[in-house]
């Protein structure tokens, strides 16, 4: 059992959502409530990281933030440490993989409230913020929550993009998922096997938590 | 919070994406009903008033305050005019109670008096006791009454009412008539009723304006706009049946009465000398004007007879609406409402030949088509 | 978003910056797998001092290492990659050969392959048409993978049994195949064939040496290595060390075996 290749994942997991929930409610709302030209483009961008295979974007991302990159050089010089086989590499690439979890499921929840509600909040003279605050993401909740729960589960079982961009350092970029596999290639299947049967009941719990709160609160925004 | 005193003047212009021609205006404390048939524009308007759609021209004004100004590019938003805005749908937060659904009406639903004054709103509208239910644990008339009192909750300058009896069975709606009589009392803002319904407008306001095609047609007491209709278009949509072509033949002042040629018909009406002879005017008269005539009775100053055939019948109740044919023409459709009782007597059926007569001081003189 | 939650937050994604170093990251080619666990340990009990290992193929471990990864010492196993990264001025110094290893033909309990390191019954296997997958590591990248490759062109079976190859990604997943079932058999490191997990699990037998290219495995510091790294650097060419590596079938170097050529690829 490796404890630190959990914790790492762990505190991943928990960064990308730091980082990517606030960003996914931005995002979702704007989508939900605005029409505008090349609306359909953006969305298809923001979903691409769902069905392009995870090589395809560890190779793109390789590029983009390997050691001859523009971005890799600036950070090399900035810090000392390479972007590509660090947690903050790692962090960058989780970013960009989970966009789609944190933008799809927000933004249909902040659909399903309806504009007129939004309405008379604005009439009520609420700022933008209040309306934000007391309306808007209470009632998007259910999906706030999806979203995060998704992203959480997404981050543990990573590993194609994980391998190529961080390698396999650890305590800096085995992840559990990555111990997992190393420890199959040892041939010690004893710690592979305590490792995936985690993963598995933290993810059977993620996503039953995430329906839960759904089914919860789904009868709400109907009244 | 300027100076209300004028009241609400409202004017609107714009092609796309509804277009709209709209005059309004509406004194404190007056009851403005905005009457229109589905999809007329109404509810347009109302939003521009609100502050939640800008037309692409014209001028929002209320007291001294300018809300809207096309050209001077104002353009205040929802919140800083101050409107109640009651929804078709009621809008109420479904995750907040009723208490909390009235506090965020309020300019600080924070305050510590906020929850006492809310209180005291919902029991004016009646809701003592239901304070803390979801709006899915009240009935409609119950939310309905909760969306009243969040639109007054900030002492607004207009209250803006977007068909709120819609939603609400008959017995309930014959209550909230009652109740909004009862709180007009205490209202000293403009009030703005859309409905599509023109006796609600008859019941609860103090004028009414006509929409047809986002076009403001008529303003007026309701019974004046539904009597006297200043075109045939509004005649039709207040619902007046029996409008038809004619033009003036001559004027009579020492009878008072003026006569118009219709259909080879001498109508003599109540006198309008002023519009010129020979010109083209339509000319309406209510099914109420349309009688039938005995054959043995003589006939009165301003009766005009007419011979028709009964076209069409149908029983509603204790009266019959009938449709005559006049003068056996099918392009002449006379419609009028005859109690049962005397349907029975004339034996009136299908086929009938009928003897109508049209009260001249019933008749309603407007331009032409 | 206050203040403090946003310092929470830099501290976390930035938690590798300005850290104090911590135990030295050495990269190893599979083949090591087990045999350097051990030398870790024992180094441990010695000096007190951990070190973490990272294993993988050495071609790809190289080129980890040129696009910057963080090790400090590189034990590859061939002396190729040593050099182009000596070349590149990415190492200290040449580094010095450690071990010698060995191939041979492993086959799983069961298999219908018998253990024969002259590879006769494979070539009667692939006659019988016995064989249906045959794992060896990836001879694109992997040392052990092109030296299985050579082995087989020189008994002249590497045509027939390509279509039937299997690749590890490193020697070691090349053993996990040969030996889980994946397939009737493979060629995997002598080193992974005496570890008692691997060896429970089937049958081994060496394939003579002069099939192929010796696999001289060379141990290097990498630019930037630590006190640490360095420590071990000597302790993996003294006595302990090399006790452990001829207990998993290396050759250690320092008496040459006589009518072998020093260097060499």
């Amino acid at each position: 059992m490796d404890w630190p290749a959990l914790l790492l994942s762990l505190e991943l997991a928990g960064a990308t959502i730091a980082v990517l929930l606030p960003a996914g409610i931005w995002l979702g709302r704007a989508l939900a409530w605005r029409q505008f030209r090349g609306k359909a483009l953006v969305e298809s961008l923001l979903a691409l990281p769902l069905i392009l295979p995870p090589t395809v974007l560890g190779f793109y991302l390789l590029v983009a933030m390997g050691g001859a990159s523009g971005l890799g050089r600036a950070y090399s010089a900035m810090t000392g440490r390479t972007l590509t086989f660090s947690f903050e590499g790692l962090l960058v690439a989780s970013v960009v993989f989970n966009v789609p979890f944190a933008v799809q499921p927000i933004q249909r929840a902040f659909e399903a409230v309806a504009p007129e509600v939004r309405e008379a909040a604005l009439v009520c003279g609420m700022s933008r913020w209040r309306l934000l605050r007391r309306i808007e993401i209470p009632l998007a909740w259910p999906g706030i929550l999806s979203a995060a729960v998704l992203m959480f589960a997404h981050t543990l079982g990573e590993f194609g993009v994980v391998l190529m961009v961080g390698g396999n350092i650890p305590g800096e970029t085995r992840t559990i998922a990555i111990a997992i596999y190393d420890r199959v290639q040892a041939f010690d299947t004893g710690a592979a096997g305590v490792m995936s049967a985690i993963l598995l009941f933290v993810s059977l719990g993620a996503i039953t938590l995430s329906y839960l709160t759904a089914s919860r609160f789904g009868g709400l925004r109907r009244g | 919070m300027g100076n209300r005193a004028s009241g609400l003047h409202v004017r609107i212009r714009q092609v796309a994406p509804i277009p709209i021609d709209a005059d309004l205006r509406c004194g404190p404390g007056e009851v403005l009903a905005l009457v229109g048939p589905s999809g007329s524009g109404k509810s347009t308007i109302l939003r521009c008033i609100a502050g939640l759609h800008a037309p692409a021209d014209g001028r929002i004004t209320c007291g001294s305050e300018v809300w809207f100004d096309g050209e001077a590019g104002v353009r205040r938003s929802a919140g800083m005019r101050r409107v109640g805005l009651v929804f078709q749908s009621y809008a109420l937060f479904p995750h907040l109670t009723a208490l909390d659904n009235v506090r965020e009406g309020m300019d600080d639903p924070d305050a510590a008096s906020a929850r006492g004054a809310a209180r005291a709103l919902l029991a004016r509208v009646n809701l003592s006791g239901l304070e803390h239910r979801l709006p899915r644990q009240l009935s409609a008339g119950q939310q309905q009454r909760v969306a009243m009192a969040r639109a007054l909750a900030r002492d607004p300058a207009v209250l803006l009412l977007d068909e709120p009896f819609s939603a609400v069975d008959r017995v309930t709606r014959e209550k909230l008539y009652g109740e909004l009589a009862g709180l007009r009392r205490d209202l000293n803002m403009p009030v703005i009723l859309v409905t599509h319904d023109l006796d609600e407008a008859v019941m609860l306001a103090d004028a009414m304006t006509l929409v047809s095609h986002g076009r403001t047609l008529q303003y007026g007491t309701p019974l004046e706009v539904m009597h006297r209709p200043v075109s045939a278009e509004v005649a039709r949509l207040v619902g007046l049946r029996n409008v038809f072509a004619g033009s003036i033949l001559a004027h009579d002042r020492q009878r008072g009465s003026t006569f118009v040629a219709w259909e080879g018909h001498r109508l003599e009406v109540a006198l309008r000398d002023r519009i010129p002879i020979g010109t083209r005017v339509s000319w309406a008269v209510p099914s109420s004007g349309v009688l039938l005539m005995a054959r043995d009775r003589p006939a009165g100053p301003l009766d005009n007879l007419i011979e028709a055939r009964v076209g069409r019948l149908v029983h509603l109740g204790d009266q019959v609406r009938v449709v005559a044919w006049v003068d056996n023409e099918v392009s002449r459709p006379m419609s009028l409402a005859v109690p049962r009782h005397l349907a029975e007597r004339y034996a009136l059926a299908e086929g009938a030949s009928l003897r109508l007569r049209l009260r001249g001081d019933a008749i309603h003189l407007m331009p032409g088509e | 978003m206050r203040a403090g939650t946003l310092l929470l937050l830099l501290a976390l994604v930035f938690r590798g910056v300005g850290a104090a170093a911590g135990p030295p990251i050495v990269a190893a080619a599979s083949d090591l797998q087990f045999a350097l666990a051990d030398v870790v340990a024992a180094f441990r009990e010695q000096t007190g001092h951990e070190v973490k290992t990272v294993f993988g193929s050495s071609g790809h471990l190289f080129r980890q290492i040129e696009q910057g990864a963080p090790f400090e010492l590189f034990f590859s196993a061939d002396e190729d990659y040593v050099r182009r990264l000596a070349q590149g001025g990415r190492t200290v110094d040449a580094g010095a050969v450690y071990a010698i290893g060995r191939i041979g033909l492993f086959v799983p309990h069961g298999s219908t392959l018998k253990a024969d390191g002259r590879l006769d019954d494979l070539r009667r296997a692939l006659d019988e048409g016995r064989v249906t997958k045959f794992a060896i590591a990836n001879p694109d990248h992997a040392p052990y993978g092109i030296r299985a490759r050579e082995a087989l062109q020189h008994a002249g079976l590497w045509r027939r049994l390509e279509p039937r190859l299997v690749f590890g990604e490193n020697v070691s997943q090349a053993a996990q195949f040969a030996a889980t079932g994946g397939a009737q058999g493979g060629i995997i490191a002598y080193s992974l064939a005496k570890a008692p997990p691997v060896a429970a699990l089937g049958r081994f037998a060496l394939i003579p040496e002069d099939w192929h290219q010796p696999l001289r495995q060379r141990v290097v510091l990498l630019r930037g290595a630590g006190d640490v790294a360095a420590a071990f650097y000597r302790f993996v060419q003294g006595a302990n060390a090399r006790a452990v590596f001829r207990a998993f079938g290396f050759e250690t170097p320092e008496p040459l075996r006589p009518g072998r050529a020093p260097g060499g690829r």
